[in-house]
């Protein structure tokens, strides 16, 4: 039905209909206005300075070391660089940080991708199922984990690999409230009933969509959720000292002892930067462009 | 023929046979049994102590959530997480739409969103030391300010009370609002805006009919999540406030795991209190949700 | 387009197998292997003038016993506390044993949680010995989850900290001290009343939260016995922690050694042996010069206790670790970390004890200790009426 273009329906499907109907436009990209560019940046610079004074104090403080009066700025980071239990923490936890995406991913994402599709009524339950993870103390967690897995009939707590594949199950549950509200915020903006139409019309089976159609145009919201999972594993404490799990980062932090002035700091710093490294790293390895949402036919 | 026609988006496509719910549900299986076996399985012994008082059955720790300092624990719990979350949904959103459709070199976008990801976990000890480096007494911004001739500490402010807390909480909560809403601002096309624009609306039609519609739903679930992660948190209050405010979190670790009170089905029940409050926040949001669907629809 | 695009992905995955090489590196950082020197352990028969004391030999058939278990796992133990760190290299050292240790910053109430969670897990995550709070000893006791045992020095504990059955025993005191950062404090506090003084005003801090944690509730307490109260009622504590507040003088938040070398908390109340052992450590890490004063009233004993798990996974293990603890060796090892050993009375009047450690102890004289009951009384006045007598509660 063509229809003259300002009578098209006005809402949100109105707009996209009239943009898929429209032809792109070869005209050379009118630029923004300048006062939305200014606002931007206003906004990017104040926001630097809330999170980056905080760091800056934190480093200013790391620096001061003055053993026998004699400023020594690098003091505290030579300690804590020659311990190479940071480096063992950091590599474990990020292991076990990986595992736990992958993991959380290969059990939200088809389900977040359900709910949406089949079974909408669902969706609080689900939510809220989701969201318990905040609610339960960490201890009171792990010390669960440890009484229904511990002892018989499981008996998992005894050996290395059980212990770790008992953390990392438990690392998946503390990443289900981001990871299923990354996905779902990202499988709302795209049209999942069309594209799985479209998909199944052209006889795709549930799987071939799923790791075809969705995961891919996933992207930005699988990198956030990837983000926000690795953060959480480097950082948790709790689980991971209750487990014997000494070799993770957090177990780690602990030792180095309520009694240093400086070297806490320190740690903070490093950690901080080598984990915005590794997600650097992630976001290259999942840099596919900014990904466009694949309207089957359109374009 | 300009109709007013109401899209339901629903009814724009082929309508499901009812029956077919009742299958439907099995897709969730691995879902749930991963969640009953390593979260409801496990934590079962919480909502069964809660409801033991010295081995006995009992609602006594429930009766109990209603004295001493317990009620204006939820409340402050509540007034921060609730605080923050709006401030942190509003503040994030801002920011990620800076990055992603505000005309800042794409590179940017990249680092924002890395530094959010590390930035949303930075909680605890050390970001609450992080802040009393900066706007402790003796802090740098401090320091700064009293140079400039104003003394924040003359009036009321004080870094650990709840203003300060506030602030804190905002440094993990604005990079998770970033992280989550920038898939859909994504979402948003620039094409759509100026179909929009070509169709003669201002900017603040296109936010009201286009763009506010399409975000609403994930605005509104990222700040249930944002009010769930506040609500949770204790470490940073501990140690930032530890000694002068009442957050339901640290009265549920003192009673579980204090060198002292160690009445851990009264900390139990207050955690269930939490489970609630979680409940009826999502059962608020829905609501919310889809009332709001309706109106900015209209 | 190919190529260019791939660099940064075969770099990143370089970067990842070099994580994941170190992450499958040694594991278990706490497993020190046997024989082995810890750095800094004095040699047995301490040097200086006075008394000495013999290493700490193993008792044979419990040393093979124990050897077949392999390891010891312990629960918050920080290695600054009381210079568990050293115990625990000495220990490893002497007996070859392992030590798995978990939750150092844990509370009393997680140790005794650890023990029930674990009971029917046979794991390291089952903590074998625990160093919890005089009163969850005989808590723990009621619940059934200590093991009785009586190590060789048993005769020389005192009756009042030790329970009759050989379940919980005492195993150090400190008393409460000023930890003083003399970079922002010139004037040094020596007493419990000067901490009112206008010129502390926002300079005092606890290290811990009065309603959760020991030492902060004890440290109320032990302000009360120097604000003319007794042993049996801690109010006047509250009220003098409550006319702090009112002066300004008491700052929220918890105080640590980060808090105090940066001057937000330059002046902090807590244990002697963790106030000593924050000076030695800023000394160590180039902060500031750092005074602990131990006033000269209200002189308060915290006594700590010792129990063996009924679970543990490792009896003979623990059983060692508790002769060892109770050995002259380990008893002074707690003394070079500024805690009074439970056998102190003891070691000095046999001669056990090096001058020079002697020398660094603070001056405790006229200590007292509260009996179980009193110590209930006042936990109970303190962590329930805190909010409402001190009032700290901020608006803004």
């Amino acid at each position: 039905m063509t229809q003259g273009r300002s009578s098209a329906p006005f809402g949100p499907l109105g707009v996209m209909r009239n943009w898929l109907r429209s032809a792109p436009s070869t005209a050379p990209r009118q630029r923004r206005s300048g006062a939305s560019h200014v606002v931007s940046w206003v906004i990017l610079i104040l926001a630097i300075l809330y999170f980056f004074v905080p760091l800056l104090a934190t480093f200013l403080h790391s620096i001061k070391p003055r053993p026998n009066d004699i400023p020594d700025p690098t003091l505290a980071y030579r300690q804590v660089l020659a311990d190479e239990g940071f480096f063992i923490g950091l590599g474990y936890s990020f292991l076990a940080g990986i595992i736990t995406i992958i993991i959380s991913l290969l059990i939200i994402v088809p389900t977040a991708y359900w709910v949406r599709l089949k079974v909408p009524r669902l969706r609080p339950v689900v939510e809220f199922v989701t969201l318990m993870p905040f609610v339960v103390p960490p201890v009171v967690f792990v010390f669960g984990l440890i009484r229904t897995y511990g002892g018989p009939p499981f008996g998992l707590l005894s050996t290395n690999a059980g212990s770790d594949f008992v953390l990392v199950a438990a690392y998946v549950i503390l990443s289900f409230p981001y990871m299923y509200r990354a996905v779902d915020t990202g499988l709302a903006a795209i049209d999942v009933r069309t594209l799985t139409e479209a998909s199944q019309s052209l006889g795709a089976s549930w799987t071939r969509i799923l790791l075809r159609v969705i995961f891919p145009n996933l992207r930005t919201a699988i990198l956030s959720g990837a983000f926000l999972t690795l953060a959480i594993v480097v950082g948790e404490y709790t689980i991971a000292t209750y487990l014997a799990r000494n070799q993770a980062f957090g177990p780690y932090l602990s030792l180095l002892g309520r009694s240093a002035p400086y070297t806490p700091a320190v740690v903070t710093l490093i950690s901080f930067a080598l984990t915005w490294i590794a997600m650097g790293m992630i976001a290259l390895l999942g840099r596919g462009g900014r990904q466009g949402v694949q309207v089957a036919g359109a374009r | 023929m300009a109709e007013a026609v109401v899209i339901d988006e629903r009814g724009a496509l082929p309508a499901r046979p009812a029956r077919s719910f009742g299958w439907a549900w099995l897709g969730l299986l691995p879902f749930f049994a991963f969640s009953i076996a390593f979260m409801f399985l496990p934590t079962s012994y919480l909502v069964i102590g809660s409801l033991l008082k010295d081995g006995q059955p009992s609602l006594q720790n429930y009766a109990d959530l209603n004295t001493g300092i317990i009620p204006s624990a939820f409340m402050t719990s509540i007034e921060i997480s609730l605080v923050t979350a709006i401030a942190g949904g509003i503040l994030g959103f801002l920011l990620a739409y800076a990055i992603i459709l505000g005309g800042l070199p794409h590179w940017l976008r990249t680092g924002v969103m890395t530094f959010s990801g590390v930035a949303s976990n930075f909680a605890g000890v050390p970001l609450a030391l992080a802040f009393v480096f900066t706007l402790g007494q003796l802090g740098v911004v401090t320091v700064l300010l009293q140079g400039l001739g104003f003394n924040i500490y003359e009036g009321n402010f004080r870094l650990t009370g709840k203003f300060g807390l506030e602030l804190v909480y905002l440094y993990f909560q604005i990079p998770l609002m970033v992280l989550i809403i920038a898939p859909a601002i994504d979402g948003l096309k620039k094409d759509w805006r100026e179909a929009a624009e070509n169709m003669g609306a201002t900017p603040a039609v296109y936010w009201r009919r286009v763009a506010l519609p399409i975000l609403t739903p994930s605005i509104l679930g990222t700040m249930v999540l944002l009010f769930g992660n506040a609500f949770g948190a204790q470490a940073t209050a501990y140690q930032l406030t530890g000694g002068t405010l009442n957050i339901i979190t640290l009265v549920i670790s003192s009673q579980i795991r204090g060198d002292v009170l160690h009445n851990p089905g009264l900390g139990f029940a207050a955690a269930m209190g939490m489970v609630a409050i979680m409940a009826v926040s999502i059962g608020l949001y829905t609501v919310f949700q889809r009332r709001a669907e309706r109106w900015l629809r209209s | 387009m190919i190529r260019t695009r791939s660099l940064p992905r075969l770099l990143t995955l370089g970067a990842a197998l070099v994580f994941v090489a170190a992450a499958c590196g040694p594991s278990g950082s706490s497993a020190g292997p046997g024989g082995t020197t810890p750095g800094g352990t004095t040699p047995a028969g301490s040097a200086g003038a006075g008394g000495s004391y013999e290493q700490f030999t193993p008792d044979a058939a419990l040393l093979a016993a124990a050897k077949t278990e392999g390891t010891l796992t312990t629960i918050a133990l920080p290695h600054d506390w009381c210079n568990y760190g050293e115990v625990i290299e000495t220990f490893k050292a002497r007996t070859g044993l392992a030590v798995n240790e978990l939750d150092p910053l844990a509370g009393s109430g997680d140790e005794i949680e650890a023990i029930k969670a674990n009971q029917n897990n046979p794991g390291p995550q089952a903590p074998d010995v625990i160093d919890v709070g005089l009163a969850f000893g005989p808590s723990s006791k009621t619940e059934g989850l200590l093991e009785n045992y009586k190590v060789a020095t048993w005769d020389t504990i005192d009756a009042t900290n030790k329970d009759a059955d050989g379940a919980w025993y005492g195993d150090y005191y400190g008393v409460f001290a000023f930890e003083v950062n003399t970079q922002v404090i010139t004037n040094v506090p020596k007493d419990w009343p000067d901490l009112l003084k206008d010129e502390y005003k926002g300079k005092i801090a606890l290290a811990g939260d009065p309603r959760t944690s020991s030492q902060a509730i004890l440290a109320v307490y032990a302000a009360g016995l120097a604000n003319g109260g007794s042993l049996d009622d801690a109010t006047n504590g509250l009220d003098f922690f409550k006319q702090l507040n009112d002066k300004g003088n008491l700052l929220g938040g918890i105080a640590n050694a980060t808090t105090v070398a940066a001057g937000e908390t330059p002046i902090t109340i807590r244990w002697t042996y963790n106030a000593h052992a924050g000076r030695d450590a800023s000394a160590a890490a180039g902060g500031p010069k750092i005074e602990v004063v131990v006033p000269t009233s209200g002189r308060f004993g915290g006594v700590y206790v010792q129990g063996i798990s009924k679970f543990a996974p490792h009896k003979n293990a623990a059983k060692l670790w508790e002769e060892f603890l109770y050995s002259d060796e380990g008893q002074n090892l707690w003394l070079k970390g500024y805690c009074h050993p439970i056998r102190y009375p003891d070691l000095v009047a046999k001669n056990k004890v090096p001058a020079d450690q002697l020398a660094k102890l603070p001056d405790v004289a006229g200590t007292v200790f509260p009996s179980l009951a009193q110590l209930d009384a006042a936990r109970t006045l303190i962590t329930t009426k805190w909010d409402s007598v001190v009032g700290l509660n901020i608006a803004e």
